[in-house]
């Protein structure tokens, strides 16, 4: 049998169900972790990431982001997971530009709370200017075992373009 | 700005649009009476959506603190639960005659699979694994050669539409068979074509072996159930 009935508070049946989907979808989002449990970033500069990515022996994964950027928020969860996958194999760097260490902090608490990237702080956003990049937000640069730029990435990555470009890293050393 | 997925996503619905249109010209849709673009364009829209969602929140983004992300359909769309959110529209505006209307979108639905796969050559994202085939693919700046798999799979999907439109206009099929072939055909092509593509995190191989079992089982119980 099927109640018929009308629901509570003055809702339709299709509003109910809007409100359910909504209060589960609260439920599922995540929690802001403490971001003083993230210690201050490290100044950078050119000379600075070079020697960072020249000492890692591995391919270097070089992403630039901003905690006022909404699309770094987006791709943060990928890049987070590929740096945990691929770890040993490739390095992971974020670069966070033209940003305040709190903004920071808080985005890697939220974002980054695990994963095997090492972020640095560059306040007048020009490092990325060093290894051929824009000013843009986000930019991800796929750097090979040498210490040379093999990519540069304007935008969002997807899943799909990040595998590729970790791959063409790995396969050319 | 990138426009790129936008082009791919115009070619889809260019492909959907250009079946239905080829269809109706020729009356394989006869025995539906909605109106079947309608129901597309709904399906594709809320599948799109449920599918971003479920992509944010298993990413662990909240979509009500970051509702702006919801729009970055770039970071990731759920496949399974954006097509489960597909069918489910299409079962609920055309619940009165759910069979008819699906059997009338699985020719459109591969047709927009084959646009979305093609759409890769203006993403520039149709290369997967290493091979040294002669039509193997490369990167600009690159000279690794890569299968093309997202053209093997637009490949499969045109091959598709044109053997099911075949059947829908000569031998009209029972109830319920194109619909479950359709299901059928897509489950299978993704699951063919996922060990050449590269990936993170592997695709939902379990999803498209569900849509093998449930397209199949469907084709089956059209062919036997009695007209």
């Amino acid at each position: 049998m099927v109640a018929t009935g009308p629901v509570p508070f003055g809702l339709t049946r299709t509003g109910a169900w809007i409100l359910v989907a909504l209060l589960a979808i609260v439920a599922c989002g995540a929690e802001r972790v403490d971001a003083s449990s993230v210690p201050p970033l490290p100044e950078t500069s050119p000379q600075d990431l070079a020697d960072r990515i020249a000492t890692s022996g591995t391919p270097v994964v070089v992403n630039v982001w901003a905690s006022w950027c909404i699309p770094c928020r987006s791709e943060a969860p990928l890049l987070a997971a590929a740096a945990e996958q691929f770890a040993g194999e490739v390095g992971f760097i974020g670069l966070n530009v033209r940003d305040s260490q709190q903004g920071a902090r808080s985005f890697i608490a939220e974002f980054f709370p695990d994963a095997p990237i090492v972020h640095v702080f560059d306040a007048g956003g020009d490092v990325p200017l060093a290894l051929g990049a824009s000013r843009a937000v986000p930019i991800t640069i796929f750097v090979s075992a040498s210490g040379v730029p093999h990519r540069i990435r304007t935008g969002v990555l997807d899943e799909r373009t990040l595998a590729l470009e970790i791959d063409e890293l790995l396969v050319g050393g | 700005m990138e426009f790129s997925l936008l082009g791919a996503a115009a070619l889809a619905v260019a492909g959907v649009y250009s079946a239905l249109r080829w269809e109706a010209a020729r009356g394989n849709a006869g025995d539906c009476t909605a109106d079947l673009w309608d129901i597309a364009v709904a399906a594709l829209t809320v599948g799109l959506v449920i599918g971003r969602l479920t992509a944010m929140i298993a990413a662990g983004v909240n979509p009500l603190s970051s509702p702006g992300d919801i729009a970055i359909v770039r970071s990731g769309v759920d496949t399974a639960f954006a097509s489960l959110a597909a069918l489910g529209t299409i079962g609920w505006l055309g619940r009165r005659e759910v069979v008819a209307i699906m059997d009338g979108l699985a020719v459109a639905a591969l047709a927009g699979l084959a646009g979305w796969h093609a759409g890769c050559l203006v993403r520039g994202a149709c290369l997967g694994t290493i091979t040294d085939l002669p039509w193997a693919m490369t990167q600009p700046g690159s000279s690794t050669g890569r299968h093309p798999v997202e053209l093997y799979a637009a490949v499969a999907y045109v091959a598709a539409v044109a053997a099911l439109a075949t059947l829908r206009r000569y031998r009209p099929p029972p109830p319920g068979l194109a619909a479950g072939l359709a299901l059928l055909v897509a489950g299978a092509v993704r699951l063919a074509t996922e060990p050449l593509r590269l990936s993170l995190a592997g695709g939902p191989v379990l999803w498209y072996l569900a849509a093998i079992v449930v397209g199949g089982t469907g084709a089956v119980v059209a062919i036997r159930r009695p007209r």
